[in-house]
């Protein structure tokens, strides 16, 4: 691909809609329709209950739309496939490996050979900075640390796409901070398309290339905001004017 | 989605049908002895003998040369005499369940709540909880009945020591694990004594505890059946193996007809009282997501 | 931790010490004063100890010691539950994880269990003389038949209650089913199935105190707890039950470590 292509078509949703059932039948999501672009970094954001859980976990192929259609690469998307890597908003570490062994899941998954397996854990154990707990039990790792043992889990099979459902959801705001800067280092390194789902504005200004904005239940596209914030983005970048102003753009089209 | 309790349904339905047949086929295919694995009919006869308590006079010559009683008239026959039914001793064995639900529940969840409450009362008590619970109930009978005499107190001292034992756990547990973190905030709420018990900690031990009922209800069928088995004149345990076996040594000849009516009707037995412990459970543990 | 350690060791050893002192007491308050004579029902027994003292116990264990009986029974009885414990272990707990995996192989088996798993297995005991003798046969499946059944419902549990987050990640990780269920299932299903087996362990113990009636002979830990109390003589009786719950509180032990060794990753509350 040479510098003046369009950006080629990574995932795509065509009006899709979903409801679960059950006594009280709810909508989630209702002719939705998004783009996601290749090596893009997209945040959808959303109030809690918009369905962009409901929307990651079509993608990751976990649900089949009931309405729409949605593609990854051109092709129908028919259940989880290894282009894309998925983590989940719940805690789903196995706690039963050790960090090595949860990173080297994937790959082992895919008949790669020990010797291979413990490289690539190795650097990306590394990467995250927890070396020192290779052969530790994830009981014995913080809330952060295990989540970004499930996001270098995911990252060891080297998907083409990341789908992150608010893995710092449950973080506090200090911890949270710095693994988005974890992560934004590990994507500057790695350019992968990413959707990130989050329910937080400042999280998705910081990371992301382009926002989307969701309504509340039933969700839908309400609004796009492309972020041409400079990259590497630091703590000045949380407190120049440009963030500030784009923050309060996205807050008007939310409340 | 929706098909699935509709196919849990027929296969289950199916599974069934599909045993008692295949079970009726192949006993009447005389593969095997007929005093080793009886007729399906057979045990049918023997089940209405045991609930009627009496023995249908032969209708034709047919029927008493057929064979069919020979065998089984030693240990229904025996039955009938003494004049045991299947109703009764299904009372029996159920009133004495009972019995040791009765008494072994609040004894084994009062320990279970002491142990689970207090530091001090679990370093004490929990070892010698240890010691008296690894003592397989049913040892105790004979030594039970030298203290207490040949009555009913030894069928049931066992069965009360099974169930207090297999209680202990749930409540300890569910005191000492679960409802810890919320005594910490009822009592900064300003809660005391009896409210924080009554309020806090029996409803958040509640589940625990209701969920090792039912698991004690198993093991009371259990004891009490094997009480029975070794020394008793009624009950269930009686009427499946004809007699105690302290007594005889198991020397008994029993009629697998019998053996198995009566395995038949406690598992519908334990079944209706589990359903029974469930629905109080969901009852009782409305809040539980 | 550490004096909070010592201060309940202190505490296991003054309540246990406490029970044999008074046990001691009571023994030599009893002798003389409680009767000796008893009705049976059918007769009356004489020269009966309720409370033997600890001296006749330790002649009695010397005696059951010297003489062989109580090695040998223990060897035979320990090795029937042994053997039952891992036949019905193994059958249940592969008849449990099969009915928790395949949605139809539970369905076909859901009415059976249901109605069966309140049953007690010690009722199948005058089928089992029938069908497989008076010899070692019908004690050791009597045994697996009552370790199978908790067995099965644990692993059963265990397979069903694998949560849904861990599935979905393997799976979106590439796993196939073998590998999730080697990785993930197996693993996470291992607590509720080491807790069945511990229960089972007990109800093997439980079983083999009337299964050693079938045909009862020595050397056995059931029959001697019985011959004890046909005489009936006390301090065997007692040393007996003592023996038996001394076993089963050593095949807890060891159960209870290799559950702790099964499941380090397991965060524990303290």
């Amino acid at each position: 691909m040479t510098a003046g292509d369009p950006p080629r078509l990574r995932l795509q949703a065509v009006d899709v809609g979903y409801t679960y059932s059950g006594p009280t039948p709810t909508q989630a999501l209702e002719a939705l329709s998004l783009d996601v672009h290749d090596s893009e970094f997209l945040a959808v954001l959303g109030p809690v209950g918009c369905g962009k859980t409901t929307l990651l976990r079509i993608f990751a192929g976990f649900l089949r739309p009931a309405a729409g259609s949605v593609r990854c690469d051109g092709s129908i998307v028919e259940g989880p496939g290894r282009e894309r890597g998925y983590v989940l908003q719940e805690d789903a570490i196995f706690p039963w490996m050790t960090v090595r062994e949860n990173v080297e899941f994937g790959l082992l998954a895919r008949g790669v050979d020990p010797a291979a397996r413990g490289a690539v854990s190795s650097e990306l154990i590394r990467l995250i900075g927890l070396s020192r707990f290779e052969e530790a039990y994830p009981k014995e790792l913080s809330a952060g640390m295990a989540k970004m043992v499930e996001v270098a889990r995911v990252l060891a099979t080297d998907p083409a796409i990341l789908l992150l459902d608010e893995p710092f959801g449950a973080l506090d705001a200090q911890t949270r901070a710095r693994m988005q800067d974890e992560l934004a280092r590990l994507w500057e390194r790695r350019r992968k398309t990413v959707l990130f789902v989050t329910h937080d504005v400042e999280e998705a200004l910081y990371l992301a290339d382009r926002i989307a904005v969701l309504s509340p239940r039933p969700g839908r596209v309400k609004a796009d905001f492309p972020v041409d914030l400079p990259r590497p983005r630091s703590l000045e970048a949380r407190f120049s004017p440009a963030f500030s102003a784009l923050k309060r753009r996205i807050w008007e089209t939310l409340g | 989605m929706r098909r699935v309790p509709t196919q849990r349904f027929v296969l289950g339905f199916a599974s069934l049908l599909a045993t008692v047949l295949a079970y009726t086929l192949l006993s009447n295919a005389r593969l095997f002895r007929p005093e080793i694995v009886p007729p399906a009919q057979e045990i049918a006869v023997a089940f209405t003998e045991l609930v009627v308590g009496a023995r249908p006079p032969p209708v034709t010559e047919n029927d008493i040369h057929a064979g069919h009683h020979v065998h089984s008239s030693d240990h229904v026959g025996t039955l009938l005499q003494q004049g045991v039914t299947l109703q009764d001793s299904l009372a029996v064995t159920a009133a004495r369940v009972l019995f040791g639900l009765a008494a072994g529940v609040p004894l084994g969840v009062l320990l279970g709540v002491l142990m689970g409450w207090s530091r001090r009362a679990d370093d004490y008590l929990h070892p010698i909880y240890v010691l008296l619970r690894s003592v397989p109930p049913l040892a105790l009978i004979t030594y039970v009945m030298l203290w207490l005499g040949h009555g009913e107190a030894h069928r049931l001292i066992p069965i009360v020591y099974a169930v207090a034992a297999t209680m202990v756990i749930p409540a300890y547990h569910g005191v000492r694990d679960v409802a810890a973190t919320y005594v910490v905030a009822a009592r900064s709420l300003g809660a005391r004594r009896w409210l924080l018990v009554r309020k806090v900690v029996l409803p958040a031990a509640g589940p625990a505890v209701l969920a090792g009922l039912r698991y004690a209800v198993a093991i009371a069928w259990m004891t009490a059946v094997g009480a029975e088995m070794l020394m008793s004149e009624n009950g269930m345990g009686n009427l499946i193996v004809g007699g105690g076996l302290w007594a005889s040594r198991t020397q008994t000849k029993a009629d697998p007809a019998v053996v198995i009516v009566g395995i038949l009707a406690l598992a519908a037995a334990g079944w209706a009282m589990d359903a029974l412990a469930r629905a109080a459970t969901a009852r009782l543990t409305r809040w539980v997501r | 931790m550490f004096p909070m350690r010592r201060n309940r060791m202190m505490r296991t050893l003054l309540s246990v010490g406490t029970l044999a002192v008074v046990y001691g007491i009571a023994a030599e308050i009893g002798r003389g004063r409680l009767p000796d004579r008893i009705w049976l029902g059918t007769h009356y027994v004489e020269n009966v100890q309720l409370l033997p003292p600890y001296r006749s116990l330790l002649e009695e264990t010397a005696f059951l010691l010297e003489s062989g009986i109580l090695p040998s029974s223990i060897a035979v009885s320990a090795g029937r539950v042994l053997l039952g414990f891992v036949l019905g272990g193994a059958f249940g707990i592969l008849l449990g994880i099969a009915t928790g995996r395949a949605a139809r192989a539970e369905y076909l088996a859901d009415p059976w269990v249901t109605f069966f798993r309140f049953t007690p297995a010690l009722a199948l005991l005058p089928l089992f003389v029938l069908w497989f003798g008076y010899g070692e046969g019908s004690k050791v499946l009597l045994i697996a038949a009552s370790v199978a059944v908790v067995t099965l419902l644990g692993a059963h549990q265990g397979v069903r209650s694998v949560p849904r987050v861990y599935l979905e990640a393997a799976s979106a990780l590439g796993a196939s089913p073998g590998l999730a269920f080697r990785k993930i299932v197996l693993p996470a299903a291992l607590p509720h199935i080491f807790a069945s087996l511990r229960i089972g362990l007990g109800l093997a113990w439980v079983t083999i105190v009337v299964a050693e009636l079938i045909d009862a002979r020595m050397p056995s830990l059931g029959y001697l707890l019985t011959l004890a109390g046909a005489y009936p003589r006390v301090p065997t009786m007692v040393v007996g039950i003592a023996t038996i719950g001394a076993l089963v509180l050593a095949f807890d032990l060891l159960a209870l470590a290799a559950h702790a060794k099964a499941t380090r990753w397991m965060r524990r509350t303290a």
